[in-house]
């Protein structure tokens, strides 16, 4: 084998990226660069509908020595995997895509990514957190290319005004591995903000290049990040209503905390858990809350800042709002609360209710509406969803009492399950059916056997699975599972039978 | 149209000696201009959209020259146009994507290669196989047998493209028959160089007229009974005459090797890949310098049996490289081989995979074998099993270090595609009333067959999808859904679909996305797109708002039932949709889905903006965003939209372990958020911020009003 780690020949450079986003132009930049160098080079592509925000390459060969004499080299117009010099890439999953498919070799690679993130939809379709794991993606290149050179080149190119496209030709040609000179590479650009991008990006390489990587924080320990948790969820407990609200929080979270080991790791994370989600938990979206949260001042800085208004610049915000009788009911006194839902129930809404709302939130009639939504808070106590939630919440923490004393590992997973008690309206009501499905069918029966260490891994699949999937399929099948394995009750095996 | 050629076109204008540089279909246009060709036309579609986009574009330098332009409305009227070859001595191209736009020109393909052409008749095919492609998996070359048409394979560098393109015509001509000419996708779209020569205007074109029609002859129709003595002229004078002008102009290539006992035969296509497998064997030099014989066939069909045999005469044994399935051209050399009595060994797909791409790795393990088995001594010393190793030991490493696999991007609707909220829209329809059979067809549509929506039971192909569930509502209680875009429905759609179904008193519901264009293509335009005035007029709005064409279609066939819903009204839209599947009208029900492609929408767009902008009038930008606070991390909207603006990130409130939906900066505003947070109850946490620059009196006046009555709680 001739090819392996020997630089002769053409260099091959691979660019990753994703549809749309200027790889095209970026292959045309360093194919012009190379002819104006002298180069024999070749590029292609296969755009197809990929361009259509879809991963996609480009591939470009460029002999080593301008004007190889006569003689023009037969240049391929596919990479080859382990062969491949340079990979430069936009994003970092379309890096880690290029590692898997093994066009990344020590031998030979050098590696120019950005660490910028644009989730897939699988990513972010979830309903938890699916995002792909970085630092997996950045050990891998730093394992196994010859040299790498990871920033943010998205950043980068918004910082200066321009497109990514820009920020990666100026990476590669700050990298040093074009055989030609930096301003030689700079010189077929036209504008002037996709050279500042170029330039921004040469000169970040530069510094990635001389000096070494910083060693990776320390992670924080256990019982400052504890503390940390509960200073926050004392603190949004009492924003959420009142100080007696926020003692309650704490009073809760130190029984917990009495009944754990905190040296053990796992009983130390699984109080952490439960104190983040009794938190969440205990400060509920309630119409109140969302109408105090949307007439905040802050909440405008931010939203100036994210639309980034200019000076001299006016804004509105419209926000789109739907309360259902169901909202209402929650946040009115829970007898009158009741009898609505007993309404809803029989099919009956409300009169004027369940059509979407556009109110201006910052326009003078839409916040006085909101802040009269919010002034509701001084009647939470006694409503409806109020008590609901409070009864769920103390039956939680019973249960993560007795698991805290017998089964850190199962309570771990107890921990995070009202993690799927989340969203508005229909989403609640389904995480509701899958939160209580899980309750019964495995936690209950585990508590009762009294042996909790077994059903621990179940308990985390079945909360995975209900995040996994709208119509709970995953779910089923876990729950299913569950059932199966179990140890049968002859009780039931009789019930079986008489049926 | 999506991408502007002007800086492109000036290169057609290249003359003698002068180097062009530039993209392989761009230089595959030079050359028609350099063979003095007198129409040109096509159907669009990857890889071979931006030929039909270049012609477009430089109508005007290619009418200095006489040459016809003509997009054609799909594959059969672009073959039909090679008509005008049969009778005339005019020369002409068409191009289009294969094995689709192939299978759809099949039935004037057949009635144009019969009689044979007078004057050179060129097809230039994008053969979409292999990696990137984005249909079904066939040959172009079984057409090109069944019907007699020569097929080209060039080497993939653009000398040789340009050249093929030449010698195609004279070819052509000197065997009266139809040449077609393929183009892999990365060939399509290769960036080289080659030296260009004039451009040459034909004896007969617009700009030089015939006085009198061919006279009438009724040897040269697709008739019976001379289509009898059609089939004896071509497999016997024109196939002659096509082997002995292949032959004299050395259109097959043959290189030289010093291992005389073995020899490769290669589609020029992949002649490339070959060169790379064999220097990374150690066999051949990156200048192609090869020890082993190849012959690398730029003409694929006909084969011609005395250079086959030429080149096999003193060899154990030839391996022939052949790409896809079955091996007609391995098949058709075993046959030479066997009439001649050779004592050749044949090999090909009995050491190459049947299917897929022939790519540089694939062969390595090929040619390694086959020279095991018959060039022992220098079989023996290839290492050629280390480099899949490699590559397995590469790929096995990085799995391990990124512990998951990688997630799945495919193609999506763009930003703001007028598409997505029909799609949001159906979902919430399939919440109320249950799944429907979905036909799902070709065009950007299709996209709705990936996350988060999955939709689509069958595609049959393009403008294919209502005819493709006549019988499937024979035998469903619900009626079947049928899905197509305007590009589709003017393609094929009404008439295979929507005429049949009246004709049989079917039912059933057809959507028509009315976008304006064919999209997934690069924004072509139909005959449904709207004018110039119509865009001038709808400024911001959607363009195709006041486009009736489709409509107007509809109605003269006898649809009696005919919605016409903007797109971004989902709420609207989802009740139209349960209208249709519900209501006692049984025939068949057309929505017709109405939003103009985004990507043209915003191209129209920014000028208007920017210039208002420059002159300092108000301007309004609208954008999307996410409260942090109220996100609660279910991420319900983004399973009811796939926005690519639409995205997640980590929560600033440190209690949240999940991430938050959030919209980026890339949102164009274009509502879809807001309408669906209200059509599905979804959640409080979307706002629109309209931004207003260079705001007037009334604005400012309004803005102070607010700050003091909410007590400065904004400012």
């Amino acid at each position: 084998m001739s090819a392996k780690g020997e630089r002769a020949g053409t260099l091959r450079l691979l660019i990753a990226a994703l549809g749309g986003e200027g790889g095209g132009v970026l292959m045309n930049w360093v194919v012009e660069a190379a002819r104006n160098a002298g180069h024999a080079v070749q590029a292609t592509s296969v755009p197809g509908v990929a361009q259509r925000t879809g991963s996609t390459s480009y591939y470009i060969e460029i002999s080593r020595e301008a004007d190889e004499g006569t003689k023009a080299p037969v240049l391929s117009l596919v990479p080859m995997p382990g062969r491949v010099d340079i990979l430069i890439s936009s994003e970092l999953v379309e890096t880690a895509r290029a590692l898997a498919a093994g066009f990344v070799s020590p031998d030979r690679t050098t590696v120019i990514s950005s660490t910028a993130r644009v989730f897939s939809t699988a990513e972010k379709i979830e309903m938890g957190d699916g995002r792909y794991s970085q630092e997996n993606v950045t050990r891998a290149v730093e394992e196994l290319s010859h040299e790498n050179m990871m920033l943010d080149l998205g950043q980068l190119a918004t910082d200066n005004g321009t497109f990514v496209s820009a920020t990666m030709f100026g990476a590669l040609a700050g990298s040093g591995t074009l055989p030609w000179a930096v301003a030689q590479s700079r010189s077929v650009l036209a504008d002037k903000r996709s050279m500042a991008g170029f330039d921004a990006a040469a000169s970040a390489v530069n510094a990635l290049r001389s000096t070494s990587n910083e060693l990776e924080a320390a992670r924080s320990e256990l019982p400052a990040e504890l503390q940390n948790v509960l200073d926050l969820g004392r603190a949004r407990c009492e924003d959420f209503q009142d100080t007696a609200h926020g003692e309650l929080y704490a009073e809760r979270a130190r029984t917990l905390i009495g009944l754990a080991n905190l040296d053990d790791p796992q009983c130390a994370n699984a109080v952490t858990e439960a104190a983040r989600r009794l938190a969440l938990w205990m400060a509920y979206e309630d119409v109140a809350r969302v109408a105090d949260l949307k007439t905040r001042p802050e909440r405008f800085v931010t939203i100036r800042k994210e639309v980034q208004l200019q000076p001299g610049q006016l804004m509105t915000v419209t926000e789109y709002l739907k309360p259902r009788a169901e909202e209402v009911a929650d946040i009115l006194p829970a007898r009158i609360g009741r009898r609505i839902m007993t309404r809803v129930e029989r099919g009956k809404g409300l009169p004027f209710l369940g059509r979407g709302v556009h109110l201006k939130s910052n326009g003078v009639m839409g916040y006085w509406m909101l802040r009269a939504m919010a002034s509701l808070h001084l009647i939470r106590r006694r409503s409806l969803r109020f008590g609901e939630e409070q009864e769920a919440i103390v039956v939680w923490l019973e249960m993560m009492q007795k698991a805290l004393k017998s089964s850190p590992q199962f309570a771990e997973g107890l921990a995070e399950l009202p993690r799927v008690l989340k969203g508005y309206s229909d989403t609640l009501a389904r995480g509701r059916i899958a939160y209580n499905r899980i309750v019964s069918e495995l936690i209950r029966p585990a508590m009762e056997s009294g042996d909790l260490e077994p059903v621990a891994g179940q308990l985390r699949a079945a909360i995975a699975a209900a995040l996994a999937d709208e119509n709970h399929k995953k779910l089923d099948t876990v729950l299913a599972a569950t059932v199966s394995n179990s140890t049968v009750n002859p009780n039931n095996q009789e019930a079986t039978l008489n049926e | 149209m999506e991408v502007s050629f002007a800086k492109e076109i000036e290169k057609l204008k290249l003359g003698d000696g002068e180097v062009f540089h530039g993209e392989g279909i761009l230089a595959v246009t030079k050359a028609l201009l350099q063979s003095g060709v007198s129409y040109v036309g096509g159907y669009q579609g990857a890889p071979v959209s931006h030929l039909i986009d270049v012609m477009v574009q430089a109508a005007p330098q290619m009418s200095e020259l006489g040459v016809h332009v003509e997009p054609c409305t799909n594959e059969a009227s672009a073959a039909a146009m090679l008509g005008a070859s049969i009778m005339y001595p005019v020369r002409g191209a068409v191009t289009w994507k294969s094995i689709v736009g192939t299978n759809v020109a099949a039935d004037a393909l057949s009635n144009l290669a019969s009689p044979g052409v007078l004057g050179g008749a060129l097809i230039i095919i994008g053969e979409d196989y292999g990696e990137g492609s984005s249909v079904i998996q066939e040959r172009s070359h079984a057409y090109a047998m069944k019907s007699t048409l020569w097929l080209m394979d060039p080497r993939p560098n653009l000398e040789s493209i340009t050249n093929s393109v030449e010698r195609a015509f004279e070819l052509s001509e000197a065997s009266n028959t139809p040449v077609m000419l393929e183009l892999r996708i990365r060939a399509c779209h290769v960036q080289g160089s080659f030296v260009a020569k004039d451009n040459k205007a034909a004896d007969i074109s617009a700009k030089q007229m015939l006085a009198e029609p061919a006279p009438h002859q009724y040897e040269q129709l697709a008739h019976p009974p001379v289509t009898f003595g059609h089939e004896r002229l071509k497999s016997g004078q024109r196939m002659e005459a096509a082997r002995r002008f292949i032959a004299d102009n050395n259109l097959n290539e043959f290189f030289a090797g010093k291992h005389k006992d073995v020899g490769l035969i290669v589609q020029g296509g992949l002649y490339n890949a070959l060169i790379r497998a064999l220097t990374e064997l150690g066999l051949a030099k990156p200048d192609g310098t090869c020890d082993l014989p190849i012959m690398a066939l730029n003409v694929v069909y006909p084969l011609v049996s005395d250079e086959i045999l030429q080149f096999t005469a003193d060899k154990k044994a030839v391996l022939v490289l052949e790409e896809g399935q079955p091996e007609y051209i391995e098949n058709e050399i075993g046959t030479i081989l066997r009439r001649a009595g050779s004592d050749t060994i044949l090999a090909g797909k009995d050491f190459l995979p049947m299917a897929g791409e022939y790519s540089s790795q694939v062969m390595i393990g090929g040619i390694g074998d086959f020279l095991r088995r018959h060039l022992p001594k220098a079989g023996n010393q290839l290492n050629d099993g280390a480099y899949g190793e490699e590559v397995e030991e590469l790929r096995q490493r990085a799995a391990k270090l990124l512990a998951r696999p990688v997630p799945p991007r495919p193609p999506a609707f763009c930003t703001g595609c007028p598409e997505r909220p029909f799609f949001a829209a159906l979902k919430l329809t399939e919440r109320e009333i249950g799944k429907v059979h979905y036909s799902a067809d070709i065009g950007c549509h299709a996209f709705a067959t990936f996350a988060p929506f999955n939709f689509g039971n069958s595609i049959l192909g393009y403008g294919m999808s209502l005819a493709s569930n006549a019988s499937v509502a024979s035998f469903q209680q619900k009626r079947p859904l049928a899905v197509m875009g305007d590009g589709g429905f003017w393609h094929n759609g009404l008439l295979s679909g929507v005429t049949s179904r009246l004709m049989n008193g079917g039912d059933g519901v057809l959507v028509i996305m009315k976008n304006g264009y064919t999209s997934a293509t690069g924004t072509q335009e139909v005959i449904s797109s709207p004018d110039h005035d119509l865009k001038l007029e709808s400024a911001e709005k959607s363009a195709t708002h006041g486009e009736t064409t489709i409509e107007d279609a509809l109605k003269g066939v006898g649809v009696k039932w005919v919605r016409t819903v903007h797109n971004y009204n989902v709420a609207l839209m989802r009740d139209t949709l349960k209208d249709a599947f519900k209501t006692g009208f049984s025939g068949l029900k057309v929505i017709v889905a109405e939003g103009e492609c985004q990507l043209e929408r915003q191209r129209r767009i920014r000028p208007i903006r920017a210039k208002a902008l420059a002159a300092g009038q108000r301007v309004v930008r609208t954008r999307y965003g996410v409260d942090d606070e109220t996100c609660t991390g279910d991420h319900s909207c983004i399973r009811l939209s796939g926005c690519p603006t639409l995205t997640v990130k980590t929560s600033s409130d440190p209690l949240k372990t999940d991430p938050v939906a959030h919209v980026t900066n890339g949102c164009v505003g274009c509502g879809l958020c807001g309408e669906v947070s209200h059509a599905a109850t979804l959640c409080p946490s979307f706002w629109r911020a309209e931004v207003i620059t260079n705001p007037d009196w009334f604005d400012r006046v309004r803005a102070k009003l607010r700050n003091w009555l909410t007590l400065g709680a904004l400012a």
